[in-house]
């Protein structure tokens, strides 16, 4: 295997897009991509994009056909990619794979998803229809609902409290009202969703115990990455962001049959063998992006990859270490729960936005100083299909 | 009151039980297995109350959570409660068999349990 790098990111601002359909934001973060690349005319050898409803939200099939087509790729080779929620770094992980084994040099990866054509209770039903058909999905459970029942145990098990949960939503919030892609762009206060007479009609409960603003938006957006060999990157412009380390793991389909509902293994997995093969440590990482589609997931995470021991997640959060500043910055950009989690798009937007931190690219108010190291974690289904990537900044 | 249609699926092998249906064992990779039903009442594991519901439901918000047989065999089920405070986890739940969604106009059956009070 030889050493991939990042050429090229791109992304579109995230949330309601009303007047882009599907194909409409692949094309455009595509060409943000190639153009930050500095492709300019040429092309790319194969295209991956990651997409997990079109078929059944946009009734539209092979995307990625044609949106090699659209952006007059042709002959690319193309291919959709989908796995749930973590479609984005399923497809990236595709392209490292394709660029790592020699056979291209250049490689597009795109992830978008349009999701606000539907009304809310057709996308919450599409979302749960990743759960088990007869021994889940029947009874009317949705992912919030998974997450709720999720959060229950590991309150009790940890002593994660709802307070915990409204410091990362407050976070989160707070950085995504710097991040001109996220989809919310409101900051928020403890009074306005705690406590408060109005905090009742503002925060209602959605999957208790979690409530509205411990759970991330439903959205429409994409991005995109260019990948190369590591032998290449003097013919790009950018400074170089090498993927030093990915890992992927599964679990059980059913929470049910896990011996231990709190404990996400292919979390762990994932980030173990990432960390293994870039050959670092929790320590060793500056700046992650974690999927959290619910507020519980950043806790949660960021002990399942190592930052934390299992239970001080939630102290950490407290103790304001994964704010900008602290020991490590989890979701800076705002995460899924400000960003917005178009589901397709998450992995990749994942991905960019470390690339905007390994290069030094962000504004000051959002930027990790100095930031070397990366580390994203794309979560499909309710932890059965986990991806992780370990980044590092390259020299020119 | 209508049987509780579930079958779950022990290990020849090593005994693992399995609910849903798997073709070969979690634990041994066996891939031979008895049709247990479940049996007795069950314990509530964990549960959430539910508001955001999908395409297909009239109700405000249900209850849905996961609950242990006597027998061990664990299953998804809807939950007769009013409020969280209605529930705790360990406690008893009476299974019963019953109409849980409908799906393209048709009554799809599944576990529905009652709290014992
Ligand atoms: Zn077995």
């Amino acid at each position: 295997m030889r050493p991939v790098a990042i050429v090229g990111a791109g992304m579109i601002p995230f949330g309601r897009r009303d007047d882009d359909n599907l194909m409409d934001m692949l094309a455009y973060a595509s060409l943000n991509a190639l153009d930050d690349a500095g492709l300019g005319d040429k092309g790319v050898q194969a295209v991956y994009v990651a997409n997990m409803g079109a078929g059944m939200l946009n009734h539209q099939m092979s995307v990625a056909s044609a949106l090699v087509d659209r952006l007059s790729l042709l002959p690319a080779a193309a291919e959709s990619i989908e796995n749930g929620p973590a479609s984005g770094a399923s497809a990236i992980k595709n392209g490292l794979l394709a660029v790592a084994s020699g056979y291209y040099d250049l490689v597009l990866v795109v992830g978008g998803e349009k999701m606000r054509d539907v009304s809310g209770w057709r996308a919450t039903d599409f979302v749960a229809s990743m759960t088990h058909p007869t021994a889940e999905y029947i009874y009317g459970i949705t992912l919030p609902g998974m997450a709720g029942m999720f959060t229950r145990l590991y309150m009790q098990k940890y002593g994660v409290t709802r307070e915990h949960l409204v410091q990362v939503a407050i976070k989160n919030q707070e950085m995504g009202a710097l991040n001109p892609y996220a989809h919310v762009e409101s900051r928020i206060t403890h009074e306005g969703i705690v406590d408060s007479w109005h905090s009742r009609v503002n925060n209602p409960p959605v999957a208790d115990p979690l409530h509205l603003y411990d759970v991330c938006p439903v959205s429409d957006g994409a991005a995109a990455v260019i990948l190369a060999p590591l032998d290449r990157v003097k013919e790009f412009k950018k400074t170089p962001i090498v993927i030093a380390g990915f890992g992927q793991a599964t679990d059980t389909h059913t929470l049910q049959e896990r011996d231990d509902p709190t404990d996400l293994k292919a979390v762990t997995l994932a980030a173990q063998q990432a960390f293994e093969m870039a050959k670092m440590k929790p320590s060793d990482i500056h700046v992650a992006e974690l999927h959290d589609a619910f507020t519980i997931l950043e806790i949660a995470e960021s002990e399942h990859v190592g930052f934390f021991k299992k239970g001080e997640g939630a102290k950490a959060v407290e103790q304001g270490k994964t704010k900008l500043g602290g020991q490590i910055p989890i979701n800076v950009s705002g995460g899924l729960k400000a960003r917005g989690h178009p589901v397709g798009a998450t992995g990749v937007a994942q991905v960019v936005d470390i690339v905007w931190q390994l290069r030094h690219e962000l504004p000051k108010e959002r930027q990790v100083q100095n930031a070397v190291n990366g580390l994203t974690v794309n979560f499909g289904g309710f932890g059965n299909n986990v991806l992780s990537f370990i980044l590092r900044r390259g020299d020119k | 009151m209508k049987k509780i249609d579930i079958v779950a699926y022990k290990c020849k092998k090593c005994g693992k039980l399995h609910f849903p249906q798997h073709d070969r064992c979690l634990a041994c990779k066996g891939r031979e297995f008895e049709k247990i039903a479940p049996q007795g009442n069950a314990k509530l594991i964990t549960f959430s109350q539910i508001f955001n519901l999908p395409w297909g439901f009239d109700n405000r918000f249900i209850f849905v959570g996961v609950a242990e047989f006597e027998n061990g065999v664990k299953a998804m089920g809807q939950i007769a409660a009013n409020a969280p405070a209605d529930l705790k986890l360990g406690m008893t739940l009476k299974p019963t068999w019953d109409v849980v969604r409908v799906i393209s106009g048709e009554n799809v059956y599944g576990l529905k349990f009652e709290p014992i009070r």
